[in-house]
């Protein structure tokens, strides 16, 4: 199974991850539908590390969604809060470990580190800002 | 003319109605029930036989009750009705409204009561930008037998419904509810309408049901949580009726702006009322520094969320980099179906900085190093976020650009309007852009971070590192800002390091934040308090006598009283105490000619022409930071400051102001008293070095 939810799912298992506080933990269970079917995947979180076991325990957070809305957030096409807010992703139970949890998915491939977007900026190259111009929205 | 409106407010739900309690759907107006930024209630007029009511009066009970007294027919010269009708309003986690019909005569009275129900569940986005609006197929679905009106509206899984209940029978139809009141003599008929709000989540259950979070919410006695939120204040003692009407208000709105975001056990303030009823990262951020003295549990709390909510990878729709502190969140169908990017949006160069400096100066106040040491991990990635990310050019400064071209912000700094970062004739500069504010905060919180990290997380190498970075950025900010020409700092530098020579209120953040050398604060004085300036009610965003400068405009000449609160604040921190109380005087002569709750912005017009503060329409009242503002600026002309285990109390106050008592200011001291007397010739002027 190389979905790249599953993907994702395997990857969290390796090694330590920075970006969570140390005093983060918990555990998490995915629920992912498909054809009528769920699979369940738990993670429990300690330590800034994720471990992985495939079994439908109890847990602080449950999250529910078919497979292909969890695909879409694995590859970063669409962000776990959106999807959230869209009820394609339900949560259940402690919602503070999904926004912790939120920063173990991959962004969009495509996103630029600020200093990226200051290089290729046309108003680096001299040109003009394009684009409407967004002011406050209050 | 407009008509007056009429508002209640709890948590991020509100409702604002004309003055006979209606409301008729307009697109582009806040008016309605909203709730989560959606609006529930779009249309909701009452008839009595078929005629309107008129507003006899009203009793603002408080900000989440208000009762209308109404009689039937249009507004005449002499009303001598037979009927009159009360409509009870009170909002907590669902819009309620008792309706009592009296009969005034001696004879028996057959009445049709109709109230007419519609909504359009607009996003509060649509109300803010017309033509973006939305043609939503709603779902109606009347049940007499319920006694219930469902209103219904699905967009693939998203879902939201209103449910209007009566509890006195009555005809249900698509538009509305009809009554049929037979009332004895003299007697009363009343009901009850209930309209419940669901945000769907999973099952058709509201989603709110299946959070821990939410779970143990307990569900407060409105009145008495107010009671206890203003018992927890320190209490002040004046003559000045108007100071002390404007210090209870405060606190008041306050309350009024807290709600209970959906990772949140506890209450944290929304922006304000109708724009920003959500979580706005700097407003949240900026009210709990000006709230420290007085309602200082609001701090931790936004703290903590803010530090779940830390950004945590690149992404350009919304902005996001790791460690950076969030702008805005909304849970509304324009954020969920990205037309906004809001669901999380990360698009501000100052939230980050002023996460540190909140904590630090939080922990000053409380004497709370266990909240340090809990937040250590967000706040060192904060501070890293200063250097990596903030900083995009690598010149040392932070700056911003945005990379949502469509949709993102043009300045992601506190003047967001899209031309508020100008030159003095009106030249814009290209990004990536580093205004001079944000550079004061970058400042202020690595020094502020080194102070934790000797103190609380036992990094003393860290905490030098820090301190070293915080003296060679004020040493290359007072170089490569500073216009020697005009003795003041640039307004911003442009992505080839030249100076936007706009003249702007942003010179007072500069002292607050202490990247100023002592000598160069004079200067600074004399411009904020020069005639360009300072309006007579406050500092304008941008002084008068540029070629861009509008007094309507809102970073480009109004005047706004959490800028001004900030301003006063510097001052006082480079002991222009007669200056700080001045700009004090003028804030609060505003609250008091406004009467009602401190508005957002004013207009920059000068006070000897206008005599009384213009408000814009653009304005939102009340609105967390201004009401926070008014009370920062008693704050500082009483001079309250937190030194070691004890509260420094230095008054220097507007003359005119008589003595005042603080009594009961909460910190790691317990509870501390503050005296003050003003001298009846004002606060003798400290005359700096440069005049």
């Amino acid at each position: 199974m190389t979905t790249p939810a599953a993907k994702l799912i395997g990857r969290l298992e390796s090694g330590r991850h920075p970006d969570l506080p140390e005093s983060t933990s918990g555990t998490v269970r995915l629920d992912l539908r498909e054809d009528g079917r769920t699979e369940h995947w738990h993670l429990t979180i300690a330590d800034q590390q994720v471990r992985v076991d495939q079994r439908g325990d109890d847990a602080d957070l449950v999250l529910r969604a078919d497979r292909a809305v969890f695909d879409r957030i694995a590859t970063g096409a669409l962000h776990p809060a959106a999807a959230l807010g869209r009820n394609d992703l339900t949560v259940h139970g402690d919602i503070r470990l999904f926004m912790m949890l939120r920063r173990l998915f991959p962004g969009p491939p495509n996103a630029r580190h600020p200093r990226e977007a200051a290089d290729s900026t046309p108003a680096r190259a001299g040109a003009a800002n394009s684009g409407p111009a967004a002011g406050s929205q209050r | 003319m407009r008509q007056e409106r009429v508002h209640v407010m709890a948590g991020n739900a509100f409702a604002i109605s004309d003055a006979q309690g209606d409301v008729e759907g307009d697109p582009t107006a806040p008016t309605g029930l909203f709730s989560w930024d959606t609006r529930f209630l779009a249309h909701w007029v009452l008839r009595i036989d078929g005629e309107r009511l008129q507003a006899l009066s009203r009793d603002d009970v408080t900000y989440f009750e208000t009762r209308f007294f109404l009689v039937p027919g249009t507004a005449s010269h002499y009303v001598d009705a037979d009927v009159s009708v009360i409509r009870h309003r009170s909002l907590n986690d669902s819009f309620n409204e008792r309706l009592i019909v009296l009969n005034h005569s001696p004879e028996p009275a057959e009445l049709t009561v109709r109230m007419e129900i519609g909504t359009d569940f607009a996003d509060i986005a649509d109300v803010t930008k017309p033509g973006s609006v939305r043609d939503r197929r709603v779902e109606v679905v009347p049940d007499s037998q319920l006694r219930q009106l469902r209103l219904r509206y699905r967009r693939e899984r998203f879902g939201r419904e209103a449910v209007v209940t009566s509890t006195e029978p009555v005809e249900v139809d698509e538009r509305g509810m009809t009554f049929r009141a037979q009332i004895e003599p003299h007697g009363q008929w009343e009901t009850d309408l209930h309209v419940g709000m669901t945000v769907r989540g999973e099952g058709d259950r509201d989603m709110r049901a299946d959070l821990a979070t939410h779970r143990l919410h307990v569900h407060r006695d409105m009145r008495e949580d107010l009671r206890g939120w203003l018992e927890r204040a320190p209490t002040l003692v004046t003559d000045n009726n108007s100071l002390q009407g404007t210090y209870q208000r405060s606190l008041v709105d306050l309350a009024a702006l807290r709600y209970e975001p959906l990772s949140s056990l506890e209450r944290m303030p929304v922006g304000g009322l109708p724009w920003a009823m959500s979580l706005y990262g700097r407003d949240a951020l900026v009210t709990c520094l000006q709230t420290l003295p007085f309602t200082p549990e609001l701090a931790p709390v936004v703290l903590r969320l803010l530090a779940l909510l830390q950004g945590g990878q690149l992404d350009d729709t919304y902005e996001e980099e790791p460690g950076k502190i969030l702008a805005e969140l909304r849970y509304g169908e324009a954020a969920a179906f990205g037309h906004e990017p809001t669901t999380m949006y990360y698009g501000a160069a100052d939230t980050t900085p002023l996460f540190v400096i909140l904590l630090d100066e939080y922990e000053r106040w409380s004497g709370d190093t266990d909240l340090v040491r809990e937040l250590r991990h967000p706040a060192r990635l904060a501070l890293d976020w200063i250097d990596e990310y903030g900083d995009s050019l690598g010149d040392g400064y932070v700056r911003y650009q945005r990379r949502n071209r469509h949709q993102g912000l043009v300045n992601q700094c506190w003047k967001d309007s899209a031309e508020a970062i100008t030159d003095r004739d009106g030249r814009q500069p290209e990004a990536p852009r580093a205004t001079c504010e944000v550079q004061g905060y970058a400042y202020a919180a690595k020094l502020r971070g080194a102070r934790l990290a000797r103190q609380v997380w036992g990094d003393p190498e860290y905490g030098d590192r820090l301190e070293r970075e915080a003296a060679q950025l004020k040493q290359r900010f007072n170089t490569d800002f500073w216009l020697a020409d005009r003795q003041y700092y640039a307004l911003a530098l442009g992505p080839d390091g030249a100076p936007v020579d706009a003249l702007t209120s942003n010179l007072g953040h500069l002292l607050w934040s202490g990247i100023v050398p002592a000598e160069r604060a004079g200067a600074l004085a004399e411009h904020l308090l020069g005639p360009d300036l300072l309006s007579g009610w406050g500092v304008r965003t941008l002084a008068a006598g540029q070629r861009v400068y509008n007094p309507v405009g809102s970073h480009l000449g109004a005047v706004w009283p959490w800028d001004n609160a900030i301003v006063a604040s510097g001052l006082r921190r480079y002991h222009f105490d007669a200056e700080a109380a001045r700009i004090a005087d003028g804030m609060f002569a505003m609250a008091a000619r406004i009467g009602g709750p401190a508005p957002e912005v004013i207009a920059g017009y000068p006070r000897t022409l206008t005599k009384y503060p213009v408000q814009l329409p653009i304005a939102g009242h009340p609105q967390a930071w201004s009401s926070g503002g008014l009370l920062m600026l008693l704050a500082t002309v009483l001079g309250l400051r937190p030194c070691g285990d004890d509260l420094l109390v230095r008054p220097a106050l507007p003359a005119g102001l008589g003595q005042i008592e603080l009594l009961d200011i909460p910190g790691k001291w317990g509870r501390s008293d503050a005296y003050g007397r003003d001298r009846a010739d004002g606060v003798p002027t400290r005359r700096p070095g440069l005049s």
